[in-house]
């Protein structure tokens, strides 16, 4: 079966591919080994199917507030200015450091 | 001497974008000094990534998610080995204001230690987004090296997907829930696009969603300059490559019973035509004579 995140990385940067209608696409997908939740999240049009293969984990938007007196508001309401770490810190990793040069 | 009246000097209270020629604070000692890069990630995955914010990615010691689909999420991790993902800081009943403190804490305590800090965020990082610009603003101000990388947003999607050209009539942007809490004039002869509808008028900061009777507020504010049967469209752009932009339109009247997730913008067309000034054409008018008996 291939990748499923490298099958939407070449779909998102091919202009055929991007735009190609259900049909064509899914036939592509087909040759191409793709898994049954991307072929079925595409012959219907409903992405929500992907998450049959990765969970369904949808991830939160807001980023700016606009509360009277909240916006700029230095001073932490409740005086805690340690980051919490949430029991599941979301690491993807742990802290295993590879450098990078730059 | 100089550098000792430099670090004597109290930091303006400045944005950092107004601040930006401020010299950064000598380093004390050989160690590595770390830097902060914001980037963005686009809206829809595969199509919109520049190089050059990949690259700040990829040569990043450490990298910072803030994006709005799992599934980029998942592919951003692709390209780096230490991806954290700043999702699990948001809770329901927690302020969001907390939130992206903690988030800007997060960056900075990398940049602190000396790491080359990469933070990413979905659309454009500097685009309704409070955490971005910031970290940035806290870096330069301790003296370290702080930038960001525009990126694709969802204001750049929608005048793709809905054919607006913000030039044309004029575009005024607000957080809707700014329109609730503060008075703003609004002016129907241009386009009106409304970021975070799905929570808007939330004073608690603690939720994600507010539901009809919110919306009906919004929708009585805006009655004020827009008839209730005017058009309004609600957007969606596609995140997945395998998705197509999502376009609802319906009566101002009925935006509060539909359906509205935190991923949505709200775009009002104008209600009316563009009025002459009259005055100031007949004063240009004048010039224009002035000028062609000289
Ligand atoms: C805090 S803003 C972040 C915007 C982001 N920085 C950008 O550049 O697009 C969140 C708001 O962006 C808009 N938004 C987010 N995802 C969207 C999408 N896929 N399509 C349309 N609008 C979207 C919605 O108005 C949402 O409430």
């Amino acid at each position: 079966m291939s990748d499923t995140i490298e099958l939407l990385e070449a779909i998102g940067q091919n202009a055929t591919l991007r735009h190609a209608s259900a049909d064509q696409l899914a036939s592509i997908l087909e040759q191409a080994n793709a898994s049954a939740a991307l072929r079925s999240a595409v012959a219907a049009g409903d992405s929500s199917l992907l998450s049959a293969e990765f969970g369904h984990k949808p991830n939160k938007a807001p980023q700016i507030t606009n509360v009277p007196g909240h916006e700029e508001d230095e001073s932490d309401d409740d005086g805690d200015d340690k980051p919490h770490h949430p029991s599941e810190p979301g690491h993807s990793q742990p802290h295993k450091h590879t450098p990078h040069k730059q | 001497m100089l550098l000792i009246i430099l670090s004597a000097l109290p930091f303006p209270k400045l944005p950092y974008y107004q601040a930006m020629d401020t010299p950064p604070l000598p380093p004390t000692n050989d160690a590595p000094r770390g830097s902060l890069a914001c980037v963005g990630m686009g809206m829809t995955l595969g199509s919109h990534l520049t190089p050059l914010a990949r690259s700040q990615i990829e040569q990043a010691d450490v990298v910072f998610a803030a994006l709005s689909d799992n599934i980029v999420e998942l592919w951003l991790q692709r390209m780096h080995p230490d991806v954290r993902s700043l999702q699990p800081y948001y809770a329901e009943g927690k302020s969001r204001m907390k939130t992206y403190r903690q988030w800007v804490e997060l960056m900075m305590t990398e940049v602190r230690a000396g790491k080359n800090v990469c933070g990413v965020f979905y659309g454009h990082p500097g685009i309704f987004a409070w955490s971005p610009h910031k970290a940035i603003e806290v870096a330069r101000a301790e003296g370290f090296k702080a930038h960001m990388e525009p990126g694709i947003s969802a204001e750049d999607c929608l005048y793709a997907d809905l054919g607006i050209d913000p030039g044309r009539f004029g575009c005024q942007h607000f957080e809707a829930s700014q329109l609730l809490f503060y008075e703003r004039r609004i002016d129907p002869t241009g386009y009106l696009v409304l970021w975070q509808v799905g929570l808007v008028g939330d004073l608690s900061l603690k939720r994600f969603s507010t539901g009809a009777a919110y919306r009906q507020v919004l929708v009585d504010v805006l009655s004020e300059d827009y008839p209730l049967d005017h058009e309004v469209i609600v957007y969606r752009g596609a995140t997945l490559p395998i998705q197509k932009p999502r376009v609802r339109r319906m009566a101002l009247r009925d935006l509060p019973g539909a359906e509205l997730t935190a991923e949505e913008t709200v775009v009002l067309p104008p209600s009316a035509p563009l009025k002459q000034n009259l005055a100031v054409r007949e004063r240009l008018a004048a010039l224009d004579k002035e000028a062609s008996i000289a």
